[in-house]
C-alpha cells in the first residue's frame, strides 16, 4: 500500500497532464446476434460521433475483450482498427477478467496522461451468448485460480457464495438485506435503454428464486450478457478543441488482491478495492463526501455490499444494512448504480467497465433522461476481476 | 473443457494427495499451496517441506446447484442434485478449497471440524483424478 502511495505516485501525480473523457458510446446489452467484433465497431463510431473527432485522429487503440476465444479469433486489435478506418495505429487487448474494460481504460488514460497521445479509443467487447451455461461457467471460472479454485468444485458463483456466507456470519448481513440491492438496481434498469432487463422485481422474488450456490439465488447473480461500450480519451487541449464541457480523469486507481479467496485474510472483503480508492482518491484530492453517485461492481449482490463497504461509504459490516434502507437509491443519500448495474443492466465482461464510464459521461452530461442524478458532477467507477483479484477504479468530474 | 493435463496433475500430487505445505526457513510461515515467495514475510525463497494434518474448521461454504458448477463436476451436480464447497481454515494456518462429503447440505455449519480424506475428484481423458475432499469430524453429522 505505501508503495502504491510512494514517492514514484506522487510525482507522477505532480507531472502528468490533464486527461478528458471526451464522449462514450455503448450498444444495448443482452443477447445480441453480430461477433464481438462488430458490436466494437458499433460502440466505437457513437462515441466518434459524440465526440466529433475525424477516425483518423485516434492515435491508438485500447481494446477490452476475454472470451473472443470462444468465438474463435483472437488479436481483435488489427481487425477492429482496419474497421475503423485507421489500420496503422497501435492496438492491443487488454485482459484483467471482469475488470479488464476499467484497466484498458487506465491504460489509455496514463498514456495520455504522460503526453504519449492526445486522442485514443478504448473499447469494451464481448459476446458469449453462443456459449450454453456450463461452457460459460466454465470460461468464466478460468478468472479464478483454476488449478485450486474451479478444480476442486467452486464455480465462480460458488466463490461469491462463500464470501456472502462469510460476510452473513461476520456481520449479520442477511439474504433479504442481499435481495435489496438487487431490487434496487433493476428497478434503476427500468429506465436504462440499453439494459439487459427491463423487468422489476421484489425482495419476495429474489428470496423465492431459485438457488444457485446458496446462499446465492438467481436473482442475486449477474446474467451471461453480449456488448460493447466506448470511450474517447483526450488531452485537455485536444478536448477543448471539441467541447467546452470538459469531463476530467480526476483520478485513476489500480490494484490486486491475492488471487485464489483462501489466500485472503477477511473473505468478506475485496483488499484491492481499498488501495485503488486510497491511491484515485489522493491524485484527485477529493473527499467521498464529494463523490456524486458510484456504478460499482456488484456481480452478486454480495459484491455490491463488499464495495460501498471497502471503498469507505459506510463501515465494514454495514453495507446490507445501509442498502436495505434505502442509502444507495437512485435519490438516497450515495446513489450506487443507476444504469441498473451488472446486475440488471448486464455484464458482458470485456464491456462492462466500460459501461460504466459510458453511464458516468451520460450522467454527468445530465443525459441520464428518468435514471438522472440530479445535479450529479462527480462520479466514480469500481471495476473488479474475478473475485476481486484485479480491481480498476476511476474518479470523474465535471468542471465547470 | 477445462483442462489440466495428465503430467501437469501428478507434478502436484504432493498437494493434491498428500496435503504437503512449504514452510519457510526464515519467518515459520507455512504455504500451502506452494509460492514463489513467502506469503508470511514476503521476502524469503526458502522453504522446507511439512505435512499438514489434514485437519481443520470450516470457515465459509456454500451448496452449489443449478447449472452453477464446472463441467467436471455437472454430472455429479445433476445426479446429487447439489454438493457442497467449503472453504477450510487447516490447524497449521492456510486455508484451501475443498468439497465436503459425507455431510447432509442442511447440517454444514461455519466452525465445523472437518478432516481431510482422499476421494475421486472428477475424471478427465479416461483418467480419474483424486485428490483431497473434507468430512465432519463427528459422527453425528453425517
Ligand atoms: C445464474 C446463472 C447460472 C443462470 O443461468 P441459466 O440457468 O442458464 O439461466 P437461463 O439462461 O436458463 O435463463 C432462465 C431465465 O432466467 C433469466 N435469467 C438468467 N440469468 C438471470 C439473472 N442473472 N438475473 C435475472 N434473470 C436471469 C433468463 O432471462 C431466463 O428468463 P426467461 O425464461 O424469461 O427467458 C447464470 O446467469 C450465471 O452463472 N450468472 C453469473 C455469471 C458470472 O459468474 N459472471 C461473472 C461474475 S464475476
Ligand atoms: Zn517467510
Amino acid at each position: 500500500m505505501n508503495i502504491l502511495l510512494g514517492e514514484p505516485f506522487r510525482k507522477w501525480c505532480k507531472t502528468m497532464r490533464k486527461v478528458v473523457l471526451l464522449s462514450t458510446g455503448s450498444t444495448k446489452y443482452g443477447r445480441i446476434d453480430v461477433t464481438a467484433r462488430e458490436a466494437a465497431l458499433t460502440a466505437a463510431k457513437e462515441a466518434v460521433e459524440k465526440a466529433g473527432i475525424e477516425n483518423r485522429e485516434i492515435q491508438a487503440l485500447y481494446i477490452s475483450n476475454v472470451f473472443s476465444m470462444t468465438e474463435r479469433q483472437g488479436h481483435l486489435g488489427p481487425l477492429i482498427a482496419t474497421s475503423l478506418g485507421v489500420p496503422w495505429i497501435p492496438a492491443l487487448t487488454i485482459e484483467t477478467a471482469c475488470a479488464s474494460g476499467g484497466t484498458a481504460f487506465r491504460e489509455a488514460y496514463a498514456n495520455v496522461a504522460a503526453g504519449f497521445y492526445d486522442c485514443v479509443l478504448v473499447v469494451g467487447t464481448e459476446k458469449v451468448s453462443h456459449l450454453d451455461v456450463v461452457t460459460a461457467t466454465t470460461y468464466f471460472s478460468y478468472g479464478s485460480d483454476y488449478q485450486f479454485e474451479a478444480v476442486n468444485g467452486a464455480s465462480f458463483p460458488g466463490l461469491y457464495a462463500a464470501m456472502a456466507r462469510a460476510h452473513m456470519h461476520q456481520y449479520g448481513t442477511t439474504e433479504e438485506q442481499m435481495a435489496s440491492v438487487a431490487v434496487k438496481n433493476h428497478e434503476n434498469a427500468l429506465h436504462n435503454p440499453k439494459a439487459h432487463f427491463h423487468k422489476k422485481i421484489t425482495v419476495e422474488d429474489v428470496l423465492k428464486s431459485r438457488v444457485i450456490a446458496s446462499p446465492l439465488k438467481l436473482y442475486d447473480c449477474c446474467p451471461f450478457s453480449d456488448g460493447a461500450s466506448a470511450a474517447i480519451v483526450a488531452s485537455e487541449e485536444f478536448a477543448k478543441k471539441y467541447t467546452d464541457t470538459l469531463i476530467y480523469v480526476m483520478g485513476s486507481g489500480r490494484a490486486t488482491s491475492p488471487a485464489a479467496l483462501f489466500d485472503r485474510e477477511n473473505m468478506a472483503s475485496i483488499p484491492a478495492t481499498n488501495l485503488a480508492m486510497n491511491q484515485a482518491l489522493k491524485q484527485a484530492k477529493l473527499s467521498r463526501k464529494e463523490i456524486d453517485f458510484l456504478e460499482v461492481h456488484d456481480c452478486f449482490t454480495i459484491a455490491e455490499i463488499m464495495a460501498i463497504e471497502d471503498l469507505g461509504f459506510c463501515e465494514k459490516g454495514e453495507g446490507g444494512k445501509i442498502s436495505d434502507e434505502g442509502v444507495t437509491a437512485r435519490d438516497g443519500e450515495i446513489p450506487v448504480n443507476p444504469s441498473g448495474g451488472l446486475k440488471a443492466k448486464g455484464h458482458p465482461v470485456g464491456a462492462t467497465g466500460v459501461g460504466q464510464i459510458n453511464e458516468v459521461y451520460e450522467q454527468l452530461m445530465g443525459e441520464a433522461g428518468k435514471r438522472q442524478v440530479e445535479g450529479a458532477m462527480t462520479a466514480l467507477t469500481h471495476n473488479i476481476g474475478a473475485t476481486g483479484g484485479t480491481c480498476s477504479l476511476h474518479i470523474f468530474r465535471r468542471g465547470d | 473443457m477445462a483442462y489440466v493435463s495428465i503430467p501437469l496433475y501428478k507434478r502436484t500430487i504432493p498437494q493434491r494427495y498428500k496435503l504437503i505445505g512449504l514452510k519457510c526457513k526464515r519467518c515459520g510461515w507455512i504455504n500451502f499451496p506452494p509460492k514463489g515467495i513467502c506469503k508470511g514475510c514476503k521476502v524469503s525463497s526458502e522453504f522446507e517441506k511439512v505435512k499438514l494434518s489434514g485437519k481443520g474448521t470450516i470457515y465459509s461454504y456454500t451448496v452449489i446447484t443449478a447449472a452453477a458448477a464446472p463441467p467436471e463436476f455437472s454430472k455429479q451436480e445433476k445426479s446429487g442434485g447439489s454438493y457442497v464447497v467449503a472453504l477450510i481454515e487447516l490447524d497449521e494456518g492456510p486455508r484451501i478449497v475443498a468439497q465436503l462429503v459425507n455431510c447432509k447440505p442442511e447440517n454444514v455449519r461455519i466452525g465445523m471440524r472437518v478432516e481431510s480424506t482422499i476421494r475421486k475428484i472428477y475424471e478427465d481423458e479416461g483418467v480419474v483424478r483424486y485428490g483431497f475432499k473434507f468430512k465432519p469430524v463427528e459422527e453425528s453429522l453425517k
